[in-house]
């Protein structure tokens, strides 16, 4: 990641062989191996409404045509319905001279401003509304195919049994005898008419109702004359996307914009496709915004981020900052190796050895005074010869700045370079791996992955 | 271009700001030139009401929110002697500007409501019953037509059936409440 806005600068390679931003990748801590989002496989959790925060078992989702039953959204411009009240004066027809005031609702749209007034739905007196819905005009003819296609599928499925059944006819009864539901005589008369029908000729096969077939026409009703003599009022026409919002009416005309129930949302959790593990659970509270269970790779594996890149001219060695960051509570130890291959366009030499990162101290965040890190000894003053000082530029906490030299290799597009990070991983949680009595730490892996780092243009 | 010292200085020795009786104007909104502000109309504290250019005549009932900023603009181009026939900035009654929008039109009818950050250029004309929405920016030339709306980030435009409903229940709870926090500009006696 290079910044919160910049993170497709700097990828890594899931297991799958596509790269991705760590933002995106999952970690599995069972596998230890890393996961995209499409590699993974997802579940719907729960249904919801996003504006009602209402929880929805998913049958009752589908029931309702996976929309909530109270909220509505702008036919205008699809933003939520409020309820707004407004008292309306009423004078009684026994005593003119009498007035009541009545507390009305309508629908009202926050943003573009429309109101159920505008298309003359009637003020309901009560909150909930209770607007009256609007049938698809096409609801029988719909209708009347669904069911077309429901007795073709049923057909069809009858022919593919059919064929089945010609083949195992020999151990049809004794499949029928106990594995079918029933009474066995009954049962097994049955089946023995069964296998007798199968070698006449079939007559029982359900009827199929033909549907009125429309014809195409080739001669068209020609366009209404208002459309030459009638000056066009763009208010009052409907835009494409308003009409396509409701297929079923699709009105030109605004007064014709019927508010639409609000669509609901789920909550997915993602699933390991190796070992099944779950990767990623939310609550199911729809207003939780929680997890049960959140393996994203940001808090396993270090973060590798873009520090500081100096000018860059072709074939030209320059000295680019990267920030290594731990977000393990354990130190961890790196090491780097260059892949000097294509997609990268630059020549890029890292430093050797092994790097050590601190472990992270989440309250060294609130605290005034440095961490410690005198004892990572990697201040050039103290250089040692076996070890890769002068190639950190700075360390703070759990970060470290390593200068890398990259020599680009290309004038007219982005410097990329790649490198393998290879990091000792810590299973914090030993219970997860396979119990080893004799080991007291904790299993450590060394882990390596290959990141791709998108430095920007060259100068010319 | 005269400095903003300068400027007010200029202003401090002629105070030409009318304020009708009923008008609820907190001192710490920005006045400055000859401003006449009609009864019932409140005036937040931090917006900045500036008569640069020539007069500005605001009508009954409206209701002008923190930051925002009404402004006779000079015009960038115009010379010191084309100064000699000011033009007046009117603005009809229950209008609603809200916070931070910055209204620069010469004209302005009843019943509008510039939302948030919105903007309006000097050349733009409200009609009745307008909505801005919010930070959209209008500096088109000429009037805009009756009920016209004009919201979100592409602009989008559409005709209302009627105009936006008037906030004298914000007003009347303003007039209620902002005295007591705050301090009020006197309204001066007007000889009409």
């Amino acid at each position: 990641m290079a910044s919160l806005l910049q993170f497709e600068k700097v990828l890594m390679k899931c297991s799958c062989d596509i790269k991705s931003p760590i933002i995106n990748l999952y970690f599995c801590k069972h596998c230890l191996k890393l996961r995209c989002g499409r590699c993974v496989s997802h579940e719907v959790d729960s249904y919801s409404c996003p504006n009602c925060l209402e929880n929805m078992p998913s049958a009752e989702a589908k029931l309702k045509k996976n929309r909530c039953a109270n909220c509505l959204d702008c036919p205008s411009c699809n933003h939520s319905l409020t309820t707004r009240a407004t008292s309306v004066a009423l004078t009684d027809s026994q005593s003119p001279d009498k007035k009541m005031t009545k507390k009305v609702y309508y629908l009202a749209c926050g943003l573009c401003r429309w109101t159920s007034r505008d298309i003359g739905l009637g003020d309901k007196e009560t909150a909930s509304g209770g607007w009256e819905e609007h049938d698809n005009p096409h609801f029988e003819r719909l209708n009347e195919l669904l069911e077309f296609y429901h007795q073709l599928a049923i057909k069809e499925k009858n022919e593919r049994e059919q064929k089945k059944f010609n083949k195992r006819r020999t151990y049809l009864r004794l499949q029928e005898k106990y594995f079918s539901p029933g009474g066995l005589a009954t049962r097994r008369k049955a089946s023995f008419l069964n296998a007798l029908s199968s070698m006449a000729p079939k007559t029982d096969e359900p009827e199929i109702t033909p549907v009125k077939l429309i014809e195409p026409k080739e001669e068209v009703d020609p366009l209404p004359s208002k459309y030459y003599t009638q000056p066009l009022v763009l208010e009052k026409v409907t835009t494409l996307a308003q009409r396509l919002n409701r297929p079923e009416f699709a009105s030109s005309q605004v007064e014709g914009l019927y508010p639409r129930h609000k669509h609901l949302v789920i909550k997915r959790s993602q699933r390991c496709r190796e070992c099944e593990h779950n990767l990623s659970k939310p609550e199911y509270n729809p207003s939780s915004i929680k997890f049960k269970i959140q393996l994203v790779a940001l808090h396993h594996i270090p973060d590798v981020r873009i520090y500081l890149v100096p000018k860059l001219y072709q074939a030209k060695e320059s000295i680019v900052t990267i920030l290594l960051s731990n977000p393990s509570q354990e130190k961890m130890e790196t090491e780097l190796e260059a892949i000097n291959e294509p997609p990268s366009t630059g020549l890029l030499t890292v430093p050797e050895g092994l790097l050590v990162l601190a472990a992270k101290d989440i309250t060294a965040e609130f605290d005034e005074k440095t961490a410690d890190t005198s004892e990572f000894k990697d201040n050039p003053e103290k250089k040692s010869s076996e070890t890769s000082q002068g190639h950190i530029q700075f360390r703070s906490g759990h970060k470290l700045g390593v200068l890398f030299k990259v020599t680009p290799q290309t004038s007219d597009s982005d410097v990329v370079v790649c490198f393998k990070l290879k990091y000792k991983y810590h299973n914090t949680s030993p219970s997860l791996r396979t119990p080893v009595e004799d080991e007291e730490k904790p299993d450590a892996v060394w882990l390596e992955h290959e990141v791709e780092i998108n430095l920007g243009a060259t100068s010319p | 271009m005269t400095t903003p010292s300068q400027r007010s200085r200029k202003v401090s020795q002629v105070q030409r700001v009318k304020i009708s009786p009923g008008a609820v104007v907190c001192v710490e909104a920005e006045i400055r030139g000859d401003v006449t502000i009609g009864a019932r109309t409140v005036v937040h504290p931090r917006a900045c009401i500036i008569a640069e250019a020539g007069p500005i005549v605001i009508g009954e009932s409206n209701l002008i929110e923190e930051q925002v900023l009404i402004i006779n603009k000079k015009p960038d181009d115009a010379s010191p002697s084309k100064d000699d026939k000011p033009e007046t900035l009117v603005i009809g009654s229950n209008n609603v500007f809200e916070v931070g929008c910055r209204c620069e039109s010469l004209k302005i009818g009843d019943h509008n409501v510039i939302e948030a950050k919105a903007a309006i250029g000097r050349d733009t004309e409200l009609t009745r019953g307008n909505v801005i929405g919010a930070f959209c920016e209008i500096t088109s030339h000429g009037a805009l037509p009756e009920n016209t709306i004009i919201y979100g980030d592409k602009y989008e435009q559409r005709r209302q059936y009627e105009k936006p409903p008037d906030q004298t229940l914000q007003l009347d709870f303003l007039m209620k409440i902002l005295p007591n926090y705050h301090r009020l500009k006197k309204s001066t006696k007007t000889d009409r």
